[in-house]
């Protein structure tokens, strides 16, 4: 929102410079977005001149030589000149040799096409000033010649441009924010008078104009008033009204339409006039538009309405969407006699969603759709109509129509100088809060003083209708911090319990997984969490997908929320191969979502990739990582989660290539892990070179231990180790985890109580001559100890002719000899 | 006797130095010392040396053992030697570059929220977390958020389908909808549901908004927020964390200020300016860092907290705008392409 200082200068005399109430806006708690002057900049060598006489320029059509009056001290000056309008006769700016004009543009007498010109004459674009620059700015009020410039231009304004937090309606205007910083500067404010008070006692009755007002929907529409204004004449502005408007970026329309957009950037009411020549049947509505209404705006766009939008309507059709914007048929033209005023209030919500609905955004509708102050709308009416009197000239007709507006306002609250205190934490004197109230207009109608232990005064506070906003004792805390002013808290030292609560564990996780990730030379990265569908079908199964778009996606590439943080490293990983920049392992923490018996779960996850990259050239080469490089990531991963994966079987999302990833979950449970190469024509298809082996792990939060368990210490065997090697045959489909279980099982049977089976590795398999067809030979290397000696030969073999009975039975297996 | 001695010694002293191979030497000390070894034989001649002269011989003997040991210790030694070097190959050049990737870098998001949260720890704070798919109770209708507030707008904010299921996210009502958390303030109502006072947590953790992505835009984005509640708690002893805060990140020299402005769920409520002419790349004197204020009673009423017995603050913050301050970097998506010289940069 822009305000005029000047505007402000009627209702609070500051003498501050525009940076000082610009900062005291800002401690008030308005965003001063901008600041700038329309003041005559102050510039040497620049003056009032009159063009004596106009000749074409022999060597250009475009150009003229004037020779102009600069006034005693210069004489007279010959220019060259290339405006359209350097007429004879017109009093110009003069930027004489010597200037510098803004853009460091340095004036000096020199030659143009052969011809010699002192000086230049000046648009107010050259000038720096905001305005036209097609041609000369004409001094119309002829000032003296020779006069400098910062003296013949009228003195300038300064605009701000605020913000106003959606908390103070009462400040969308500039008597709001004149009423703020008279408090701030305890500067006394003055109201526009009104010669009008809205009395129409005496005035004659017009029922031809306006025959009634009916308000049908009172719920969205609790005040609306009519008056009537006759004989006026429509015409453009005073210049005075016409300049404020300009101030703020407003266009003059007529003296009517400016009238009442005047009062509403004074006030913050809008406020609306009709031609009363054209509402048919001399009646006004306001009611829902009817399904399908249609309506040409002010802006010329034919709108259709449905029947949540309300309308302002005549007997036969609408022709204002309230509190948005008016009808093209129904408003104040050159030809208007005869004019109805509205003044209005909306409920807020109803003129938002209209204002939504349409994607039209008015000053009417932003001030309505924030809140105007249900009893200052008369006021502004009747300011409004002292206006239209004034400036275009017509009589008052009575009575007003009004509707509703009934229901009075009273709000008082009561807040004690202790309670303000004790909120604050510092000390403000009793009587600057008080004082700091009653410069805002909120009245203390009750002082008294409160019972011990309790100190200071209790105030009963009188709240004006505008300021809806306060309405709690908290409420009235802030405005005493705003007036003392908030850079006026005194510093202190943070006081801390000696104790602190632990981190979630969600964080712990994360952390951990970041540091392992990072400690293996991975850069960890941050993709977005709204992916592509193509992206997403990737590495979700089918069925996940729908369940993952968004309702309302905003762009196609961000539409679906991620199953997988794959596809992001992926993304991150062709980023860098596109631009040269060679990178090799990449890993992130991170949300993902997925599915379980058609339900999302959102899990928390870590995952990787490991490029090899075929271009890739080195001075050593390393082995490059495989299947069981990434397996062993992803275990330890999911360690740091509590969680042992087992065994992992072929994986099933697309993303994988076939026969060289695989993956482990537990649904009921809540995790998920997979690993391997991730599928060669995908990674080629997005523009990746080499292979690329990722792993994945997620989770769901609930599964993280919330603290560490409490370990014991297991007392283990001193005694030497007792080694067999045990090789067996088996069918290729048999997964070696199988196997091993096997094993393990009956070794930890065969050596039963007498002695300890400490595990088996698998250390050699083989395919090929020897084997049946289809099988494959694993071998395992088992570790046996005694607790309390050494184990003998004779008592380990027997343990381990058992244990290969025991692992063989019921299995087609053999063992390899 | 002694004659003999000598030369068997002559001998191993021209022998065993030239043996390279440790076969080699086990072979000429079983030719010296083994059981049919020349040195033995000598030995075995002790017992026909008379009993008078044995002391002198049996010198002689052990002089000339030591000294034959001396040589086999001295070839063995030798031998292992040139085992042990013949394991290597020839010498590295040091100067060459190891050919692995690496060092792992963490990203400067994560740098500054863990500075932040170890700030932010040793003055009590711990670390909470919360679901980025939120109902709108959480976040929202408990922030005291009105039904019409404009964030709520499926212009501003992203919704999941009306008939979205998620199993692990609670709602507060079954016919609220869900979307993607719009600040992590939700995990302050969260956590406040969960437990009694005092509380005091810092929520770092990804949001997100229907933004144009440009170079101050990011379809999500990072937060870190801090709530503390406990009895007496005042608008002094905010400023008070929020100066400890960016002394603590920036220098002890960093000024913040407040200015007032509003939060539906806090009152009064701050917006939170840095002294910042000595960060990269900024050329104002003040530049915004977040927003603050009092825990509003109606937040404390929503999670059945009296609003008369407990107060509180609360102090949010956006961390790529931190992190931009504080590195310089004047473009948000940077942040997200994870260009490996971007992140190299800060670790």
């Amino acid at each position: 929102m822009k305000v005029s200082l000047n505007w402000l200068r009627d209702y609070v005399p500051l003498t501050a410079s525009p940076e000082e109430i610009a900062r005291a806006i800002t401690f008030l708690g308005f965003e001063v977005e901008g600041i700038h002057s329309t003041a005559a900049p102050r510039l040497e060598h620049v003056v009032v001149g009159e063009i004596l006489t106009r000749a074409r320029h022999p060597n250009a059509d475009k150009l003229s030589i004037c020779t102009v009056d600069v006034g005693p001290a210069g004489g007279i000056k010959t220019i060259v000149c290339g405006a359209s309008n350097c007429d004879a006769g017109h009093r110009v700016l003069v930027a004489l040799p010597g200037a510098v004009l803004p853009g460091n543009f340095a004036i000096k007498a020199s030659k143009i096409r052969g011809q010699a010109s002192e000086g230049m004459m000046c648009s107010a674009d050259e000038l720096g000033l905001t305005g036209d620059h097609a041609g000369l700015l004409v001094l119309a009020d002829r000032p003296a010649l020779g006069l400098p410039i910062q003296e013949a231009l009228p003195g300038g304004d300064t605009i701000l441009d605020l913000e106003i937090t959606p908390n103070r309606p009462d400040c969308q205007c500039h008597l709001g924010i004149a009423r703020e910083l008279a408090a701030w500067f305890r500067l006394p404010l003055t109201y526009p008078q009104e010669r009008f008070r809205g009395d129409v006692s005496a005035a004659p009755q017009r029922p031809d104009l306006l025959a009634g007002v009916e308000v049908r929907s009172p719920e969205d529409c609790p005040y609306y008033s009519a008056h009537v204004v006759f004989g006026i004449k429509v015409g453009p502005s005073p210049t005075w009204l016409q300049d404020r408007l300009r101030a703020v970026g407003l266009r003059p329309i007529n003296n009517v339409v400016d009238a009442t957009n005047y009062v509403m950037l004074e006030t913050g009411q809008p406020l609306h006039a009709f031609d009363a020549h054209r509402l048919e049947g001399r009646r006004i509505v306001v009611r829902p538009a009817a399904e399908g209404e249609r309506l040409v705006t002010l802006d010329g766009k034919e709108r259709t309405l449905d029947a949540r939008t309300l309308v302002i309507a005549d007997a036969a059709r609408a022709v204002v969407v309230a509190g948005v914007m008016g009808g093209q048929d129904s408003g104040v033209t050159a030809d208007t006699t005869d004019l109805v005023l509205e003044c209005a209030v909306f409920r807020r919500q109803a003129i938002r969603a209209a204002s939504r609905r349409l994607g039209l955004s008015t000053d009417s509708s932003y001030r309505y759709e924030r809140g105007v102050d249900p009893h200052g709308a008369p006021e502004a009416a009747w300011r409004a109509i002292d206006l239209i009197l004034e400036i275009a000239g017509g009589v008052v007709a009575g009575p007003a129509f009004t509707i509703g507006g009934d229901v009075p306002w009273s709000r008082e609250i009561v807040v004690t100088h202790d309670y303000i205190t004790e909120r604050l934490g510092f000390d403000v004197p009793a009587p600057e809060m008080r004082a700091a109230f009653e410069a805002l207009e909120l009245r203390v109608t009750r002082e008294e003083e409160t019972a011990q232990p309790a100190r200071g005064p209790a105030w009963t506070v009188a709240i004006p209708s505008w300021r809806d906003d306060l309405d709690r004792p908290i409420d009235l805390v802030e405005e005493v911090l705003r007036l003392h002013g908030t850079e006026r808290i005194p510093a202190a030292t943070v006081v801390a319990p000696g104790l602190a609560a632990e981190d979630d564990p969600i964080v712990r996780f994360n952390r951990q997984a970041t540091d392992y990730l990072v400690g293996h030379d991975f850069h960890e990265c941050v993709n977005y969490t709204l992916r592509p569908a193509r992206e997403v079908t990737e590495w979700a199964l089918p069925a996940e997908l729908p369940r993952l778009a968004l309702a309302n996606p905003f762009v196609d590439d961000q539409t679906h929320l991620r199953s997988s943080l794959i596809g992001g490293l992926l993304e991150s990983l062709r980023l860098n191969q596109a631009r040269g920049v060679p990178v090799a392992r990449l890993a992130e923490t991170g949300r993902v979502f997925l599915e379980r018996e058609g339900q999302i779960l959102e899990c928390i996850a870590a995952a990787f990739v490991l490029a090899e990259s075929a271009g890739e050239r080195s001075w050593l080469r390393r082995e490059s990582a495989d299947f069981f490089t990434v397996r062993h990531h992803v275990a330890a991963l999911a360690s740091l989660a509590g969680l042992r994966i087992g065994d992992l079987l072929p994986a099933a999302a697309p993303g994988w290539q076939a026969g060289h990833a695989a993956q482990a979950a537990d649904p009921r449970r809540g995790w998920w892990v997979s690993a391997g190469l991730v599928d060669l024509a995908l990674a080629r298809s997005l523009g990746i070179d080499g292979r690329v082996q990722a792993g994945f792990v997620a989770l769901l939060p609930e599964l993280l231990p919330s603290r560490a368990g409490v370990r014991r210490f297991q007392d283990f065997s001193l005694f030497p180790a007792a080694l067999r090697d045990l090789a067996l045959i088996v069918p290729e489909a048999t997964p070696a985890g199988e196997v091993a279980a096997r094993v393990e099982r009956a070794a930890r049977q065969a050596a039963a109580a007498s002695f300890t089976f400490e595990g088996a590795s698998v250390f050699d398999v083989y395919r090929g001559p020897g084997l049946p067809d289809g099988h494959k030979s694993l071998a395992f290397n088992l570790v046996f100890r005694g607790k309390d000696r050494t184990l003998t030969d004779d008592e380990v073999n027997a343990a381990f002719q058992r244990l290969q009975v025991e692992a063989l039975a019921g299995t087609s297996w053999q063992i390899r000899r | 006797m002694q004659a003999q001695l000598q030369a068997v010694l002559a001998k191993a002293a021209v022998e065993l130095p030239a043996v390279h191979l440790r076969p080699e030497l086990e072979a000429a000390k079983a030719r010296y010392v083994g059981p049919n070894g020349e040195f033995t034989a000598l030995m075995k001649q002790m017992g026909a040396v008379p009993k008078e002269e044995r002391p002198a011989a049996g010198r002689l003997i052990n002089e000339a053992k030591g000294r034959l040991q001396a040589l086999l210790d001295e070839a063995l030694a030798r031998i292992a030697a040139a085992e042990l070097s013949a394991q290597l190959g020839p010498a590295i050049d040091p100067t060459l570059p190891a050919p692995d990737p690496g060092p792992g870098t963490r990203h400067p998001l994560t740098l500054v929220r863990e500075e932040m949260c170890r700030i932010l720890r040793k003055v009590g704070f711990s670390v909470a977390d919360g679901p980025e798919v939120e109902s709108e109770y959480y976040c929202f209708d408990a922030l005291n958020t009105p039904a019409d507030h404009p964030a709520r707008d499926e212009k501003d904010t992203f919704y999941l389908p009306a008939d979205a299921r998620f199993g692990n996210v609670s709602k507060k009502d079954p016919a609220e909808r869900y979307l993607l958390r719009t600040h992590t303030s939700s995990v302050q109502i969260r956590t406040m549901l969960r437990g009694e006072p005092p509380i005091r947590i810092v929520s770092p953790g990804r949001v997100y908004r229907r933004d144009t992505t440009d170079a101050t835009h990011s379809a999500n984005f990072h937060q870190l927020e801090c709530l503390y509640v406990d009895r007496n708690v005042t608008v002094r002893d905010l400023k008070a964390l929020l100066d400890h805060i960016f002394a603590a990140l920036l220098g002890k020299d960093t000024r913040t200020r407040f200015r007032p402005h509003y939060f539906g769920y806090t009152e009064p409520s701050f917006e939170v300016d840095l002294a910042a002419t000595h960060l990269p790349r900024v050329n104002k004197p003040w530049i915004e860092i977040g927003g603050c204020g009092m825990v509003d009673p109606s937040v404390f009423a929503a999670v059945g907290y009296d609003p008369e017995r407990w107060t509180g603050y609360a102090f949010g913050m956006g961390l790529e705008r931190l992190a931009m301050l504080l590195y310089g970097i004047d473009d948000i998506r940077y942040f997200y392409q994870n260009d490996a010289r971007f992140l190299r940069q800060f670790a």
